[in-house]
């Protein structure tokens, strides 16, 4: 089946094959970060996971938001959580108490998800192609639309940013 | 060569509710930090006069769109008219009463400080432009606003562990309903190819007709209205809301039933009849189940608690299921150029639950005492005798709450069960019946430990209630607000219904 799909014409056997490696990574990454006994391997997992999606933006020629996802989500987020590990608890080897006993109740919940999700999207798009040049310009008209067209959302982000600031003063702030 | 960055034009007094929240934040954040501690009351005072202006101001633009017409504005990102204005002011009304109620709690705890007023105006500001908002994307940067500013009021009152553990939970279920309403605005976007209102309404006859993406837009909706309704605690959402208005310090929670409510059912109404109306024949069943759960889940749970925050959480929460029913109403007509009264009847309910519930939330604050605790039932016992006028008040308030005529709560049930009846939504008005006298006889046990319940040994040790000045005058505004719509209903009732119509001539 597998093989029809990558023999057609006008398949770009090289990005399907690319995609297939990432996505099994990406995969088995998900399923080590919920499986880990550790919590420093799962936080690790995890950057392989988000980094396997920023090597699938490329794929798809969306350069920009692959390079945010490395900066946001593997560089800062990453560290903030190996930092909250490392300055919260002293342990860093296995742990026995990570699991729920009522994890398996996330199982189906996770499954229909996915099956609703999955059948949503084939059926949306069918057999719709990126166009095969899709070498993009995505960083000229982002940049373009957040000056332009999105330029309300993209200020009415530093309410949200405001709102952080000011939860973060509150929070960390001493008596 | 590179052109001119042309931006779009801005409208800066069409925006100038927004504005002046903004900058009372900034400067109360700016000056607070350099001054020295303020003298007592200026914080809530400062607080309690920005959102008078913005009262001020989104009523002078009310006038100016009945004159002119709904706009959109910068860059069609928000829309400025008479449903968006009639949300500001309700948004501002309380957060000018929750400047009142806090002044005395904070100086009751020690807490006083400029920090929770400022998070008051953002949180504003994200309910705001929720309301406002034309467009998925600015819709959901306001609901962080609000949200975030919500988390962290939450555990404001840093020295109370019941207040941490709730601002956790609401944070982590918080984050997880953004993360579906975000699903839901990609999938509609898929299947549009547009997150603003008034696009994905054109994108029906174009793409979604000749390129079949139903699945894609109804899966996107689906996840939306999760998200809302996560926000608006309706059931099966809402099993964060009574540990939440608990554990939270009694004016936040007072001021997360208002605005909370006031900004998620505004966005929700927006989203639903404004840019999905050609789905409401299938969103339509999907509210009404909720609505039913919620006033059903609400109703009877709400009387088997004994903590007065936790009635009032679950009693919140059946409030909400009756504004589903006004929104239910609205679906059978969304899109039409004659619309129902549901927006209206929805609308009108937010601002009258939101002042009831405010006042309400005052009176259990003044209970609670020193350090926020004494909110069961018994903290109520003989309230009756030792402070009547409050007693007096707390009862108005409850009797609007469970619906009494003569109330701002009837004429709040009143126009949503009507609009159901109006579209032949006979069972769910049924329903909403049943459910308001079930939740009749929580509020009915509140009162009976106020007046009749007798005293116990060791009542007269417990530190007595006071009634500061300002909370006492939150409280008799509120009180004053019910009497007088529920004697006088006719003009508030026009001009929500006024607000709504000119909401609609934007919809295409």
């Amino acid at each position: 089946m597998s093989a029809v799909i990558l023999a057609a014409d006008d398949i770009q056997v090289a990005q399907n094959i690319g995609f297939g490696i990432i996505a099994a990574i990406m995969v088995i990454g998900a399923l080590k970060v919920v499986t880990s006994k550790n919590v420093v391997h799962a936080a690790l997992s995890l950057v392989l996971v988000l980094s396997g999606a920023a090597a699938q933006y490329i794929l798809l020629g969306a350069e920009f938001v692959a390079v945010s996802q490395i900066l946001v989500y593997v560089g800062a987020v990453m560290v903030l959580f190996l930092f909250g590990v490392m300055l919260t608890r002293a342990k860093l080897g296995k742990e026995t108490d990570l699991d729920q006993p009522k994890a398996w109740l996330g199982v189906p919940v996770a499954l229909l998800m996915l099956g609703v999700l999955a059948w949503v999207l084939i059926d949306g798009f069918q057999d719709e192609r990126l166009p095969a040049d899709a070498t993009s310009k995505a960083a000229v008209e982002i940049s373009d639309s957040v000056l332009g067209p999105a330029l309300v959302p993209f200020l009415a982000l530093t309410f949200v940013l405001v709102a952080a600031v000011i939860g973060g003063i509150v929070l960390a702030r001493k008596d | 060569m590179i052109a001119a960055l042309e931006g779009p034009p801005i409208g800066w007094f069409d925006l100038s509710p927004l504005l002046v929240l903004l900058g009372a934040a900034l400067v109360m954040l700016v000056v607070g930090a350099l001054l020295p501690r303020w003298p007592r009351g200026l914080y809530a005072a400062f607080t309690a006069t920005a959102a008078g202006a913005t009262m001020v101001l989104a009523m002078v633009l009310w006038d100016d769109v009945s004159d002119q017409g709904a706009r959109y504005l910068v860059g069609d990102a928000v829309t400025l008219d008479g449903f968006s204005m009639f949300a500001t002011i309700a948004i501002a009304a309380t957060v000018l009463l929750a400047c009142l109620v806090t002044d005395d709690y904070l100086r009751r705890e020690q807490l006083d400080g400029p920090e929770v007023y400022a998070l008051y105006l953002t949180a504003g500001i994200g309910g705001i432009v929720m309301a406002m908002a034309n467009d998925l994307v600015v819709l959901f940067l306001g609901l962080e606003v609000l949200s975030l500013s919500f988390y962290v009021l939450a555990a404001s009152h840093r020295r109370r562990s019941a207040g941490q553990e709730s601002a956790i939970k609401y944070f982590v279920l918080g984050g997880f309903a953004s993360a579906f309403f975000l699903y839901g605005a990609a999938l509609v976007y898929g299947g549009t190819g547009s997150v603003r209102y008034d696009e994905i309404v054109a994108a029906v006859n174009t793409t979604l007709l000749v390129e079949r993406k139903d699945a894609l837009v109804l899966a996107g909706v689906a996840l939306l209205i999760v998200g809302l309704a996560f926000k608006v605690s309706a059931v099966p959402f809402h099993f964060w809301a009574p540990d939440v208005y608990q554990g939270a310090p009694t004016p936040v929670t007072a001021f997360m039933a208002s605005a909370g409510k006031i900004g998620a059912f505004a966005a929700m109404l927006r989203v639903l009849t404004e840019a999905l109306p050609q789905w409401r024949d299938d969103w339509r069943p999907v509210v009404w189940t909720i609505a039913v759960a919620t006033l059903a889940v609400g109703s009877i749970l709400a009387v088997v608690q004994t903590n007065v925050k936790r009635m009032l959480a679950y009693s919140s929460i059946s409030h909400a299921g009756f504004i589903l029913v006004g929104v239910e109403a609205a679906g059978h007509t969304a899109g039409e150029a004659d619309p129902s009264g549901g927006v209206a009847a929805s609308m009108l309910y937010l601002l009258l639950y939101a002042v009831l519930v405010m006042g309400t939330f005052a009176v259990v604050s003044l209970v609670g005492r020193t350090g926020d605790d004494q909110t069961d039932l018994d903290g109520f016992r003989g309230l009756g005798r030792t402070r009547p006028a409050l007693a007096l008040g707390m009862t108005v308030l409850l009797l609007a709450q469970a619906g009494v005529p003569l109330t701002s709560g009837f004429v709040a049930k009143f126009g949503v069960i009507s609009a159901a009846v109006d579209q032949r939504s006979y069972a769910i008005a049924i329903v909403a019946m049943l459910a308001s006298v079930i939740a009749a006889f929580l509020y009915l046990r509140i009162m009976v430990s106020m007046w009749i319940v007798d005293a116990e040994a060791g009542d007269d040790a417990r530190e007595a209630v006071r009634t500061p000045l300002s909370t006492s005058l939150a409280v008799v505004l509120s009180v004053g607000f019910t009497l007088v719509v529920g004697f006088a209903p006719g003009w508030i009732v026009s001009a929500a219904e006024h607000a709504t119509t000119i909401a609609t001539a934007v919809a295409p």
